[in-house]
């Protein structure tokens, strides 16, 4: 993975992304209005929010599929979706993961389409192998590198998907409810896994999850989204759940997420 | 409308190849199919055929588009019928024509989303082939400014239609054979060129734009190329059975391969024996080809369904069977 580290210290002094006063209509209702925000190289970043607050519609935004209504966005100094970013920054969605069973493709096939650029590496590109090895070899699945994803558990399809983003070499890697459907033993796994993913290779890891507590764990820098970004800075420094629930002025929600915060820091203490 | 003799200068460059194992070949008739023209000629065509439809078959099977071969055969048939009735050029050049079209709005409604799942192959392939029926029928002159007088009567072509529906192997004329062969040689190369490009996009759209990966003209492409193959083989398994040699050795070869790759390779194997051997059961029994390559390919799955069972029921009654 030296090379990604190296690609990462080239980009030092862009930002992996800038959003300023961005507002977003879909269907003509303002889905997301006066959004200003900067991450730098190498944060790991959660975005979190209740269902229906934008998350997935910023993430859109931000990957160039959705036009902002006002406002721009910029992924290390370029427009989303242009020439210059394709390969620098890779999504990993929750489609890849729940993988139908009629798509009988192995690990290794998943992560070799990742080092696929634009038009020239619609040819296979045989220098790419190692590659390919190493990001396998980093999501830990080296002995199931030649099964079927079809075959794999959920944390592991998930890794797999990771590791087709890591292939592709990318400074920013996106990641939408990558915790969904598959248990906690192997989320924690997956979120200390890309704990050191940015530690060690610098790169910059933007999550969406609708999972506050385990968000709250893994992540160095929190955003609370609805609508409008309503908290962002230091996870330490997140707001009591408590807090959170009373912004949001639901009870039954706030009792929820109290006991499920609860319950999994237990389990996080036992795992310790 | 003529094509470079591509199919011709193929059948000058294998024949001899052919007549020198035609003594090693069994049966009566089935050697003929090595050593005389006409039958030389239905042989490679077919082998033409099976390999690129074997390939496109993979990526149908992993797009979840199985019927759309049956589809754009319906809309070919129609095609071939506008054409017999209309002359001038050879009626494959309007199924050509009429698939593509069809093929391009097919990909446009669902990529759109305007209409999900298979609901336009259904209109399209059901609207066109209802066009030829009543063309077929239909007795009337017309005449159009800048072309004339325009007389449809198609009286006497009944039987020709007849072997587009079910296929007519041992017929096949030169430039048949040119445009089967020109269209294989394309298409598989073609899709060697986008296998990539067409997987990411099958498997995760969003991610392969991203990536830069043209899913939109790709998703044109294979819709363009799927087409063609579906004309290419109408002559050869007949309009009413193109999915067998589209979908059929497709999925056998899942069955087996471990990876997409192994799949591919296994599905030639399967589409190639089952066409070799359809063509000597068919000579032998003196049956249609298409329908006897058909059955085939049906069988090889069947076997291979049913033994693959059977060996995790002897050998591994423990484990589950998926």
């Amino acid at each position: 993975m030296q090379s990604v580290t190296e690609g990462a210290n080239l980009s030092e002094c862009q930002c992996p992304l800038i959003v300023n006063n961005l507002s977003v209509k879909r269907s003509g209702d303002l889905i997301l209005k006066d959004i200003n925000l900067s991450i730098t190289q190498g944060e790991f970043v959660g975005i979190v929010g209740p269902n229906g607050s934008g998350k997935t519609t910023f993430i859109l935004t931000i990957l160039g599929l959705l036009k902002p209504a006002t406002g721009d966005v910029k992924i290390y100094d370029q427009e989303p979706c242009s020439k210059q970013l394709h390969g620098r920054i890779a999504w990993v969605s929750q489609a890849a993961a729940n993988l139908p069973n009629n798509v009988r493709i192995t690990v290794r096939e998943l992560v070799r389409l990742g080092t696929m650029k634009g038009f020239s590496l619609l040819l296979r590109n045989s220098k790419n192998a190692e590659q390919v090895n190493e990001a396998i070899k980093l999501v830990g699945l080296q002995e199931y590198a030649d099964t079927r994803i079809s075959k794999l558990s959920g944390g592991q399809r998930q890794r797999a998907v990771i590791a087709r983003a890591i292939a592709s070499k990318a400074e920013f890697i996106v990641l939408d409810e990558p915790l969904v459907g598959i248990d906690r033993k192997s989320r924690n796994s997956l979120l200390k896994f890309l704990d050191e993913l940015t530690h060690q290779t610098g790169t910059t890891i933007l999550m969406v999850s609708h999972d506050i507590a385990a968000v709250r764990r893994s992540t160095h820098r929190m955003i609370y989204l609805d609508e409008t970004i309503q908290f962002d800075g230091n996870t330490e420094r997140f707001p009591d759940l408590d807090i959170i629930a009373e912004l949001r002025d639901i009870q039954p929600v706030h009792e929820e997420i109290h006991t499920t915060v609860s319950s999994d820091c237990q389990v996080c203490a036992e795992d310790e | 409308m003529r094509l470079p003799p591509v199919g011709e200068k193929l059948l000058e460059f294998i024949a001899p190849f052919l007549e020198n194992i035609a003594p090693y070949m069994p049966g009566e008739i089935f050697p003929y199919f090595f050593t005389l023209t006409l039958l030389q000629r239905a042989l490679i065509a077919a082998i033409m055929v099976t390999m690129v439809s074997g390939f496109l078959g993979c990526f149908l099977l992993t797009r979840n588009l199985a019927l759309i071969g049956d589809g754009l055969a319906h809309v070919s048939f129609g095609g071939i019928a506008v054409g017999l009735v209309l002359g001038g050029i050879g009626p494959l050049w309007y199924a050509l024509f009429f698939s593509i079209i069809a093929a391009v709005f097919i990909h446009e409604l669902q990529s759109r989303e305007i209409l999900t799942g298979d609901a336009s192959i259904a209109i399209f392939s059901t609207g066109m082939l209802a066009l030829g029926l009543v063309v077929l029928r239909l007795e009337i002159t017309f005449e159009l400014p800048l072309i004339g007088i325009i007389e449809l009567s198609p009286v006497g072509i009944t039987n020709t239609v007849e072997g587009y529906l079910y296929g007519n192997l041992y017929l096949l004329s030169p430039d048949d054979l040119d445009l089967i062969v020109f269209i294989s040689i394309i298409s598989f190369v073609l899709l060697y060129i986008m296998r990539h490009g067409l997987l990411a996009t099958t498997i995760d759209p969003l991610a392969a734009k991203i990536q830069g990966v043209p899913v939109r003209l790709i998703g044109l492409l294979f819709s363009i190329l799927t087409a063609a193959v579906v004309v290419s083989m109408v002559k050869i398994i007949g309009a009413l059975l193109v999915t067998a040699l589209l979908v059929t050795p497709a999925a056998t070869g899942q069955l087996v391969g471990r990876s997409f790759r192994e799949s591919v390779i296994y599905t030639q194997f399967f589409g190639l024996s089952s066409v070799l051997l359809g063509i000597y059961l068919s000579a032998e029994l003196d049956t249609g080809g298409g329908s006897m390559i058909a059955l085939v390919t049906a069988c090889m799955f069947a076997v291979i369904v049913l033994g693959q069972a059977l060996i995790k029921l002897l050998i591994k009654p423990d484990e589950n069977l998926n």
